[in-house]
């Protein structure tokens, strides 16, 4: 018996095109700028007071010392990328005509969300020995010591998020294209 | 469908208002923080934390003892976050601050960031013995390694204490092994924990007496310290 090929619907060039096309559509209304934007801002400040370079008492002052530059950089791509992904996810709930999934929804934005927090949380390490001991210890000095590959990890979490609901709003232009070529 | 209805116009509004609390309760907890713990504190307190009681029980000094302030520093050798104060900050506090004899600076021992922190603090509370805490100090901060990496096991003190010119090892390794200061050591996390502070490197700036003391937590830039320094000086 001959196994019939299977060749695939789009080309790699034209998914690309798809995923700028879906980032188009979504930042073509200002209230999803202004999302990206307030997420990104409020992800950059918790962060920064998590990193102990933004400071409010006593005086108000942010300040980047040579060993933070790593990892300031990381949060900056980790606040940029999770705003671009949150924005996008609110648009397919509001948008989409599929079944709202809120399991997708707090796998997808709010996962993402934690994750990249957690990566910035070495300073919270007094409140994971406080709670859990010994254990809290290992967590927390797992957490200081791994700091940067955690970002690094989050980035990548928010990148496969990012392509999955590219992939959501796009799948549903091509779908109904092809109904209305019909 | 009550649910979805609800879900779909309502996100924006739950969103913004997710988004602004979160930051709310990010910069109101800093402050409540500063405040509560400075409330906590008793009069019995204050005058332990004189700077004549605080060198008469041993604690390491860097500068002038007739200082009109202190700062007391709780910190652990582990934590980068006190690394990054020794190494950014401090230098400028000892230049503007200590040098001129403004300001002491007192060491107290807040091991809590991974278990070989004991092990460094008990190891550099017997330096200050023979008066080499502050080169013990200087050289664990710039060998620091990732936290429970061995970098302060036992042995490793043991050759860190070696690089030290002019120690009498043997009063060492007798007072190292002993853990002679094993409850001085605890009594510095005692007195951290009942002024609130869980994480390092944390402070407290006061009057020489005791009095008027500023608690502040976190690796905060020179610029911080020298507003509420700035202020004490003013007042006094």
């Amino acid at each position: 018996m001959r196994e019939e090929k299977k060749t695939p619907i789009l080309s790699s060039s034209s998914k690309r095109r798809l995923f700028i096309l879906s980032f188009k559509i979504v930042f073509s209304t200002w209230t999803y700028i202004i999302f990206a934007g307030a997420t990104t801002v409020t992800f950059w400040i918790v962060a920064n007071i998590f990193d102990q370079l933004l400071f409010f008492y006593p005086i108000v002052i942010f300040y980047l010392p040579d060993d933070a530059l790593v990892g300031f950089v990381l949060v900056n791509i980790t606040a940029i990328i999770l705003g671009i992904v949150v924005s996008m996810n609110i648009y397919v709930f509001r948008h989409s005509k599929m079944k709202i999934n809120i399991a997708s929804f707090f796998s997808g934005s709010s996962l993402s969300v934690i994750s990249s927090t957690c990566a910035s949380c070495s300073s919270l390490g007094f409140f994971l020995i406080s709670t859990l001991g010994a254990a809290g210890i290992t967590a927390s000095s797992f957490v200081s010591n791994y700091q940067n590959p955690l970002r690094l990890l989050s980035i990548a979490l928010l990148i496969w998020t990012y392509y999955s609901i590219s992939n959501r709003i796009t799948k549903s232009c091509i779908m109904n294209s092809s109904n209305s070529s019909k | 469908m009550l649910i979805r209805l609800w879900f779909r116009k309502d996100l924006a509004k739950l969103f913004i208002i997710s988004i602004a609390l979160l930051t709310l309760i990010s910069i109101v907890n800093s402050h409540y923080y500063i405040i509560n713990t400075s409330a906590q504190k008793s009069n019995e307190q204050i005058n332990n934390l004189s700077l004549h009681n605080l060198i008469k029980n041993g604690s390491p000094i860097l500068g002038n003892m007739s200082a009109p302030i202190t700062i007391i520093d709780f910190s652990d050798f582990q934590c980068y976050l006190c690394n990054r104060y020794v190494k950014n900050t401090e230098p400028l506090i000892n230049q503007t601050y200590v040098q001129t004899g403004k300001v002491a600076l007192i060491f107290k021992h807040l091991p809590n960031r991974g278990f070989d922190s004991m092990g460094a603090a008990l190891a550099a509370q017997c330096m200050n013995d023979q008066e080499k805490f502050w080169q013990f100090h200087k050289l664990l901060y710039s060998n620091q390694k990732p936290i429970d990496s061995g970098w302060v096991s036992k042995e490793n003190l043991k050759k860190f204490a070696l690089q030290i010119p002019g120690l009498d090892i043997q009063q060492f390794d007798s007072c190292f092994d002993s853990e002679k200061y094993k409850s001085f050591v605890q009594k510095d996390i005692g007195l951290a924990l009942s002024s609130g502070f869980k994480e390092t490197p944390s402070f407290i700036i006061e009057n020489s007496d005791g009095s008027n003391p500023e608690f502040l937590a976190g690796a905060l830039p020179f610029p911080s310290f020298q507003a509420v320094i700035e202020k004490k000086i003013s007042g006094s």
